[in-house]
């Protein structure tokens, strides 16, 4: 027995549902949280990121110096961003297939940031209603 | 590989972040809880808080930097010459895999 924790986009949630489903994973568990990742490192991505952000964040109203700290603190890995938080329990055999379906659904391809997936051993697993346990309570 | 699950005052999750970064632990991720310890909760007369709010905090880990990280959580949320109830906990979980899905890769 196997816990899946993927940490997924808040706009990939959908998508990851969908695709859990078909894997012929029905059950999971999902948590609002907030992280961070490895921070970039590259100074001229950094550079072109903060460009773009900038002209995104261009207005009268909010003071300059304001705006320059917000874009900043996007770029240097300090601020938390919201995420998905799946929890989901698997048999040893379906973790690949279940990993494969989350990495396709919630992968965006064009940056950073789309996330982790961590596989922890599970010792037991009980079913509330039946009081089964072990494999049989998964699904 | 370890998954580090620190359960800390709310107060105090901007300055472990903070002390994470510099030890070298960037990537966090931060969930809002609520739990009671050991002490069953806040008593006041005949009220009792057992809902407490609290930060837990996880971070993935080579299992080598287990020490660093539990040292460094132990310092910055600790309240107090030696400790306060309330604190909070550090569980330690091996982790199998990791996956990053942008990179589409294994490992940290």
């Amino acid at each position: 027995m196997k816990e899946i924790m993927a940490v997924v986009r808040m706009n990939r949630t959908g998508a990851t549902k969908k695709a859990l489903i078909e894997a012929g994973v029905a059950g999971f568990t999902a948590v609002r949280v907030l992280g961070r990742g490895r921070p970039l490192e590259d100074p001229a991505v950094i550079q072109e990121h903060k460009k773009q952000l900038l002209a995104m964040a261009a207005d009268d109203v909010t003071d300059p110096e304001t705006t320059e700290q917000q874009v900043t603190s996007f770029l240097d890995g300090t601020r938390l961003f919201p995420r998905r938080l799946f929890t989901v329990l698997a048999h040893d055999e379906d973790v690949p297939r279940i990993v494969e379906a989350i990495t396709g659904a919630s992968s965006t391809g064009d940056w950073v940031d789309d996330g982790a997936i961590f596989v922890l051993p599970v010792v037991d697993a009980i079913r509330v209603r039946t009081g089964e346990s072990g494999e049989a309570a998964i699904w | 590989m370890l998954l580090i699950r620190a359960i800390v005052r709310p107060e105090k999750k901007d300055e472990l972040l903070a002390a994470l970064t510099t030890a070298g632990f960037p990537a966090a991720t931060v969930v809002d809880v609520v739990g009671r310890g050991k002490q069953k909760g806040i008593r006041m007369g005949d009220l009792v808080y057992d809902e407490i709010p609290k930060a837990m905090v996880l971070v993935a880990i080579h299992d080598e930097e287990k020490d660093r990280i539990v040292d460094v959580v132990m310092k910055t949320a600790r309240t107090g010459e030696s400790g306060t109830f309330g604190d909070g906990k550090i569980f330690v979980s091996p982790i199998e895999d990791v996956y990053t899905i942008s990179r589409g890769g294994r490992g940290l």
